[in-house]
């Protein structure tokens, strides 16, 4: 870790001038906390950290990497789970923690203007002054950054009824490798001038370029917001109870589902009074006009009931329901009380074959010996099955747990599922981009990197990059 | 390098604490550090990582970085409910600090006032002088009022009112620090040693003023003997705090501890709310910068802290704000004072008093 530092002195002097000084962070501490983020298993230790204010410093820095063939990794809050921040080549992390300004909101125009760095959550509060509402709700809500929301194409717990975060971009300010300054798309939704760079750049994790601002879209705040939740014997049952609510011509703005590991580690956080013994656990929610929200939840209950769920309960004030939802957000850091060593999964099938999916995870548990709590967006077919290991230095059991699933992956996608629904595919589901994409895809991916970053400097070793055996080798087993 | 090997022969951590831990990064939303400079160094996680670093050999003990965040931490312990994981960060804090601030490491001011609380005969004597209560020992057999060191001094009338408020309690005068200020500034074990003191000075219930001693003493010796002032009087006040012919508005600055630690924070509003018009401030959960030494430490930063809070406070057209705990008391007093505010800081056994001794309205 004390190194000599890869970037050369007049470049560190250079930087210093664009960003200002005391935004230059150098020291071995002071890099060691940007070497990872929220994924487990990836390391990789930046040369530099720089805070920029704005755009045109965002600019001149990308033009000073590329010139000097010096990688540029853009960070939000790091609370991704796909590796997607970690400097796995070293160079520059662009902290994006200086830019949390809303600059409007306009509530005539249904909305609102964000700097990259505002978390997720201070954008529905903005909204929320105007009595309108950001729809997109990742977990991670409270800390992560709508730019780094963009960059992922963040979904969450609204998905089925409302859909993700790229359904609400109607434009970006985004700064290109080669330090040119571009606005993609703008206030209106309407607007077919050139190839939809928006969504080309939504999910692009950083690797065709830094996110200064975004227009989001916004809806009128409902009117109502209620949950409730329903408990099954397995996982199975309620995945049937999914298919049914919906089959019903039901589309609850939250279907949620936990098993009975899951909702063990939420117990133990929350103390909501979960049943015991019940094996799954299915939270449901709908906002909107109070009598819809009744009638909706009626025929929720209805089809849970036929699915012999065990009980029933609507719970009817809002801080109860706020209760339970966040529960249901904190699944997955709740889940390290039950081993140190947590690594998640986003596999995503087609609604129909959830059921299914689900018993295929438990089996592919059973063959590798190892322990899958499994939860997830259930109306849009989203789970997260997440391997709980002793620790990180189970070297065994992590080998067991990647074996397990690579055999989550094939399953999903022979069901005409996908690697990842959310999360994305950063560092960690490179290697199997390919197998979901061909050959002529991938292709065409370099491609469109290659045209954006010809020097290849935006976060490399992730998404659209040229998979080489070094990707691997720079993962390190160190937490 | 010796500092490296001591690192090796010597834990500092309880892995078991440090690996709970997964990054998510939850608690980067909770921190006041954090949110004074968006930097992940001075983030409950990246304060981890750091120690993570430190206890692997990675970084070496003399790291500046390990220094200036082990320092710069409130130690408010606000990433602490937020953690799903259930990350026990106040006591890693304790151990890394342990650590860090050994010998001549330890900040000047921080050894002077550890210096001080150690003189536990003078801080009796100055109470005394000073008018802070006192019962005759053995005269009551039962729940007793801690009366702390600066807190005699300084608040003297603090535990005059608690006493006057509850007067079964027993107040005896010999009894020494509860160890708090030991334990948050790098001696752990003195600190764990003075708390034991204490609670074989006063063996029955303890009830304190004081949130920060109250959470400190309810670690060592079990959640069941320790009881904050609030927590102790349940619904038990009269009267009304009145300011010019109508009823006071009266806000709530939270002692971090007893929030985060003990998880008290309702007891106190709801007894606010009972006498007076009780008034919410955004963010009277936040740490307010007094900090224990925090404020002596690294007052730019402490301030730094308490400004948007005052803001706040100011904003928010309250007559009072009570406090729970004498640093935070001293802290919002100053800082009040500084602006000429017309706001007044109050602990809150004092504005409870206020109310039970004013005439019911006729």
């Amino acid at each position: 870790m004390v190194d000599e530092p890869r970037i050369p002195r007049p470049v560190l002097a250079e930087l210093r001038a664009i960003a200002g000084p005391e935004h230059i962070r150098l020291a071995d501490g002071e890099r060691a906390v940007y070497a990872r983020d929220a994924t487990p298993l990836f390391h990789g230790m930046p040369d530099a950290v720089v805070a920029p204010a704005d755009a045109d410093q965002i600019a001149r820095i990308l033009r000073l990497a590329t010139e000097h063939r010096i990688p540029v990794v853009p960070r939000g809050a790091g609370s991704n789970l796909c590796a997607a921040t970690v400097p796995l080549a070293g160079g520059i992390v662009l902290s994006t923690a200086r830019m949390n300004r809303v600059i409007e909101v306009a509530p005539d125009e249904m909305l609102a203007r964000a700097q990259t760095g505002v978390t997720t959550q201070g954008l529905g509060d903005a909204a929320a002054e105007h009595g309108l509402f950001y729809p997109p709700d990742p977990g991670s809500r409270t800390v992560s950054t709508i730019g780094g929301n963009v960059a992922t194409c963040a979904g969450g717990l609204r998905g089925l009824k409302y859909g993700v975060t790229r359904n609400y971009v109607l434009g970006l300010t985004v700064v290109l490798p080669t330090g040119e300054i571009i606005r993609t798309g703008g206030r209106l939704w309407k607007d077919v001038v050139g190839y939809d760079l928006t969504r080309l750049l939504t999910g692009s994790e950083g690797t065709l370029g830094v996110i200064t601002e975004v227009t989001a879209a916004l809806l009128p705040r409902p009117e109502t917001s209620r949950t409730g939740l329903a408990y099954f014997d397995s996982l199975t049952d309620a995945g049937g109870a999914v298919a049914d609510i919906i089959a019903a011509g039901v589309i609850p703005s939250t279907l949620e589902f936990l098993d009975r590991k899951c909702m063990d580690a939420v117990e133990q956080y929350a103390h909501l009074g979960l049943h015991s013994g019940a094996g799954a656990l299915l939270l449901f929610g709908d906002d909107g006009d109070d009598a819809v929200v009744t009638r909706s939840f009626e025929r929720i209950a209805a089809a849970c009931k036929n699915r012999g769920a065990i009980e029933i309960q609507t719970a009817g004030d809002i801080t109860n329901s706020e209760a339970l939802l966040t529960a249901r957000r904190c699944t997955l850091p709740a889940l390290s009380r039950l081993g140190s060593l947590t690594i998640l999964e986003d596999a995503s099938v087609p609604r129909p074959h959830l059921a299914e999916m689900v018993a295929r995870i438990d089996a592919i548990a059973a063959k590798h010996r190892v322990t899958i709590a499994t939860f997830g967006h259930a109306g849009d077919g989203n789970l997260h099955p997440t391997c709980v290991l002793e620790s990180a230095s189970d070297t065994d059991g992590i080998a067991r747990a990647e074996r397990a699933f690579a055999d989550v992956f094939r399953a999903a996608i022979e069901l005409g599922g996908t690697i990842t629904g959310e999360h994305g595919v950063g560092a960690a589901k490179l290697p199997y981009l390919e197998e979901r994409l061909g050959t002529a895809q991938l292709g065409l991916l370099q491609r469109i990197k290659t045209a954006f970053d010809p020097a290849g400097i935006l976060n490399p070793g992730k998404l659209g990059s040229a998979l080489t055996g070094q990707d691997n080798d720079d993962r390190s087993g160190q937490r | 390098m010796t500092g490296d090997q001591a690192a090796q022969n010597r834990p500092i951590f309880d892995t078991g604490l440090l690996s709970r831990c997964i990054s998510c990064g939850f608690c980067l939303a909770a921190c006041p550090t954090y949110a004074l400079t968006g930097d992940e160094a001075s983030s409950p996680r990246g304060r981890i990582t750091l120690m993570r670093a430190l206890d692997a050999g990675t970084l070496p003990p003399g790291d500046p970085t390990l220094a200036e965040q082990a320092s710069f931490c409130l130690g408010c312990r606000a990433c602490e409910p937020v953690c799903p994981a259930g990350v026990q960060y106040g006591e890693l804090l304790e151990q890394w600090r342990g650590y860090q601030w050994t010998g001549r490491r330890r900040p000047p001011v921080v050894r002077l006032l550890i210096f001080a609380a150690e003189r536990a005969r003078a801080h009796q004597i100055a109470g005394r002088l000073r008018g802070a209560a006192h019962t005759a020992a053995a005269e009551r057999p039962g729940p007793a009022l801690m009366l702390g060191c600066f807190e005699r001094s300084l608040f003297p009338q603090v535990s005059r009112s608690a006493l006057a408020l509850a007067p079964e309690l027993a107040a005896p005068t010999r009894q020494g620090c509860c160890g708090a200020l030991h334990a948050h500034n790098g001696e752990p074990e003195r600190g764990r040693q003075l708390a034991e003191q204490l609670g074989a000075q006063l063996p029955a219930q303890i009830v304190s003023t004081a949130g920060g001693c109250a959470a400190y003493l309810s670690a060592v010796l079990g959640r069941d003997r320790v009881m904050e002032l609030s927590e102790y009087l349940q619904a038990r006040v009269t009267g009304q705090v009145r300011i010019g012919g109508r009823l006071a508005r009266v806000t709530l600055q939270d002692s971090c501890h007893l929030r985060n630690g003990m998880g008290v924070w309702r007891e106190p509003r709801a007894l606010l709310a009972a006498v007076a018009e009780y008034v919410e401030v955004p963010g009277a959960g936040r740490c307010c910068g007094a900090a224990g030494t925090y404020s002596l430490v690294r007052p730019r930063d402490s301030r730094r802290v308490l400004d948007p809070k005052l803001d706040a406070i100011e904003a928010a057209g309250v007559d009072y704000v009570a406090a729970v705990n004498p640093g935070c008391l001293r802290q919002l007093r100053q800082g009040l004072r500084r602006r000429k505010s017309a706001v007044r800081a109050q602990h809150i056994a004092d504005l409870l008093r206020m109310a039970a001794d004013s005439r019911p309205p006729s």
